[in-house]
């Protein structure tokens, strides 16, 4: 009856027995980035038109070498030399990487470059949406292909800001997931409002034997001295 | 709102995997909600074109204002399904009316063109708020996430229109080439022609269609994000552990309360006898730039580049001094742009075309296995192969045999191997006398031949035998000294005739 809890983050164990926690990213923050590409490129594409236009039938030349070099490399030289993010991909904190994990290689990354002119069909990119909209990892038909998945790429950890308070000791056996509850208090204390600080430490504050005004503070020392901190 | 086990993982997330979860949130329940959508807004849909049919610009466009009434059926379901109480079509189909009343007036007026709708929708709708405490509220929510829900529905905008047209670029694509070229473009340009209505129509209900799957997907994304800005502001997931943790102590005995005070203060005293000098690895903070600097410092080090200095004697170079001079001083002048610009056209025409030969050099190179073996494939069919049937029938004996069979064979080896095998068997056989038939295999010659007891005619006719069945039907070279062993042998065996 239970359906799995919903998350979009996905665990990719590699042979050292380490679980990497991947974050595919869907179509919202890919269209995006796909747009600011497509201006840069636009952009580039522009300058190539006008400037090489100056020198005649040669200049005209070179700028279809360049254009069809923008067109088919511009992908493919950012995610392969610059760890799998295009300027766009970059700018919206994206990431293209394997399947499992490893950075993206020539051989995927010109596959899944390549195959967009099958997600284009037959306007618009009208399959490689659907094909995003529906997939659970969020792939295109390109990325199907090519086997590898864009992920958000982690966000800096943030840290509970130091405290006068002295670290204090839980007076209970704590989960692991229930110490990281407690850092998460502590971490995103600023966050929220007087009110709820006191609701959330609150819940706690009969376990703690105390009331919840002095929950907040007790919890916030536990906290401190799980960091390690003195 | 406390949940015992929430649908979606309680976790902080940034706007953009809220969004993604929205996506996943409207697969999940893909088929209820593209399928209430499809029983409400299709009827709509046939309405308003039945009723506009002269005019089908303003039918799509009151489809498309009304748009937001309809998205409160998809909210309504995603609210119900994240308290685990996924309703049926019915009941949600049922629940409709009274979703739409509240505060439709605004959001058909107002709030029509507000781009952050699918982000303020749930505060309207699931909350109940309005007027001045909507706003208040509706501030505190947009301070952070808010900007994501234009995104969304900026992007929303152009995803409608480009699966739009991709499903009629698909229509087109799909009619049969004769109906296309038969078709008269121009009629469709003049407005008065009402034969062309149809196809106005059509391509609103493909609009219609493309809403079917986008609507559900873009309130979902909205909603996922609202939910993920109430779990940032209001710490839902601290919230759920934490009342795990007190409904797990409230159960929890006396006796592991104290065993967990005796774990804690000798883990409370152990620290403190322990000074405390260095800082834990994870508070120290290096930038990449600090790390790769400190990585570069080591790799100079000994066990990764080990210098040394070498001092010997050379031959000085006496040619090299005096190539001082530029040959193509000339070429390289710039004393005209066009020279210049013809000059730069032919290397680069050069770098083209060499590079078009190392190019195609290099792929033969790595090729070459590949390459060998076509042409071994093309060579080997000239080669005529042996062919075993043809070979069998054309060994021909002697009728009568020769009086000195072995010294026939003796003769015949070195040039026809099987012949003088076939001539050594057929003697054996004649020899021996018993009486076989053509339908005789080895085999059963064998077992013939085990009848007669003797042991040294039976070694012989096995070497032979396992000689002409490897020769004759396997095709394998014979060792070298058989053929005079055998002739050997055939004489001693069979010694009456062979003087």
């Amino acid at each position: 009856m239970l359906s799995p809890q919903l998350d979009n983050r996905h665990a990719v164990e590699t042979p050292e027995g380490i679980e990497l926690l991947l974050t595919p990213a869907g179509l919202l923050p890919r269209a995006l980035a796909f747009a600011v590409d497509l201006g840069i490129r636009g952009a580039i594409l522009g300058l190539l038109i006008l400037v090489p236009g100056l020198l005649d039938r040669f200049g005209l030349g070179l700028a279809m070498i360049l254009v069809f070099m923008l067109q088919w490399l511009y992908m493919v030289l950012f995610e392969v030399l610059n760890q799998g993010r295009t300027p766009g991909k970059q700018w919206l904190g994206l990431q293209v990487i394997q399947d499992d994990g490893s950075p993206v290689g020539w051989a995927s990354s010109l596959t899944r470059n390549l195959l967009r002119m099958v997600d284009l069909l037959p306007f618009g990119y009208f399959f490689g949406v659907l094909s995003c909209l529906w997939h659970p990892s969020f792939k295109r038909l390109g990325d199907l292909a090519a086997g590898t998945l864009v992920i958000h790429q982690g966000r800096p950890i943030k840290r509970a800001a130091p405290t006068q308070l002295i670290a204090q000791a839980p007076l209970f056996v704590l989960l692991q997931e229930e110490k990281l509850a407690l850092l998460d208090f502590a971490e995103r204390y600023a966050d929220f409002s007087q009110e709820r600080r006191r609701e959330l430490a609150g819940i706690l504050a009969a376990s703690l034997r105390t009331t919840p005004d002095k929950a907040e503070q007790q919890l916030l020392a536990i906290a401190h001295g799980l960091l390690g901190r003195a | 709102m406390f949940m015992l086990r929430p649908e979606i993982e309680p976790r902080p997330r940034s706007a953009w995997e809220a969004l993604d979860l929205g996506v996943l949130l409207a697969r999940r329940h893909a088929a209820l909600l593209m399928g209430t959508w499809t029983i409400v807004s299709l009827p709509l849909f046939v309405m308003l074109t039945a009723l506009f049919w002269r005019q089908p610009t303003a039918a799509i466009l009151l489809f498309w204002w009304l748009k937001p009434l309809l998205e409160r059926l998809p909210l309504y379901i995603l609210s119900r399904t994240l308290l685990g109480e996924t309703p049926t079509p019915g009941q949600s189909l049922k629940a409709l009316p009274g979703q739409l009343r509240k505060q439709w007036f605004a959001a058909l007026t107002s709030r029509r063109l507000n781009a952050r709708r699918s982000f303020e929708l749930p505060v309207t709708q699931l909350e109940g708020l309005g007027g001045r405490e909507r706003k208040r509220r509706l501030a505190i929510l947009n301070r952070q996430d808010g900007r994501k829900a234009f995104w969304l529905t900026l992007a929303g905008m152009h995803l409608e229109a480009m699966l739009w047209m991709g499903l009629l670029t698909l229509l087109y694509v799909l009619l049969p080439q004769p109906l296309v070229d038969t078709l008269n473009w121009q009629g469709l340009l003049e407005q008065n022609d009402s034969n062309w209505l149809w196809m106005e129509h059509l391509s609103n209900l493909c609009y219609a269609l493309v809403l079917i799957v986008w609507e559900p997907i873009y309130v979902a994304c909205g909603f996922s994000l609202y939910l993920n800005q109430r779990t940032n502001l209001e710490g839902w997931d601290i919230e759920w552990v934490f009342r795990r943790l007190a409904q797990r102590l409230s159960g929890a005995s006396g006796m592991l309360l104290a065993v967990a005070l005796l774990t804690t203060t000798v883990a409370n005293t152990a620290k403190a006898a322990e000074p405390n000098v260095h800082p834990p690895v994870y508070a120290q903070s290096l930038t990449p730039g600090q790390a790769k600097e400190q990585i570069r410092e080591l790799l100079t080090r000994p066990p990764f580049q080990n210098r040394e200095t070498v001092t010997r004697w050379r031959f000085t170079d006496q040619s090299d001094s005096q190539k001082d001079v530029p040959d193509r001083a000339d070429l390289a002048k710039p004393s005209e742009w066009q020279n210049s610009l013809e000059y730069f056209a032919q290397l680069l025409e050069i770098g083209l075309r060499s590079a078009l030969i190392i190019l195609s050099t290099a792929l033969l190179w790595y090729q070459r296995g590949w390459l060998r073996n076509v042409t071994a494939n093309r060579r080997q069919p000239t080669e005529p192969r042996p062919d075993p049937n043809i070979r069998y029938d054309q060994i021909a004996l002697p009728a009568p045999l020769p009086d000195d069979i072995a010294q026939a064979a003796e003769r015949l080896w070195n040039e026809q191997p099987r012949q003088a095998l076939g001539l050594l068997y057929r003697g054996m056989l004649e020899r021996i006398g018993l009486p076989f038939k053509a339908a005789h295999t080895e085999a059963e010659i064998l077992q013939h031949i085990a009848t007669l007891q003797r042991p040294e005619l039976q070694r012989f006719a096995e070497t032979l035998i396992e000689h002409w069945q490897a020769l004759a039907y396997g095709h394998r070279a014979l060792p070298a000294m058989l053929g005079t062993r055998l002739c050997q042998d055939f004489r001693a065996l069979f010694p009456d005739q062979s003087s």
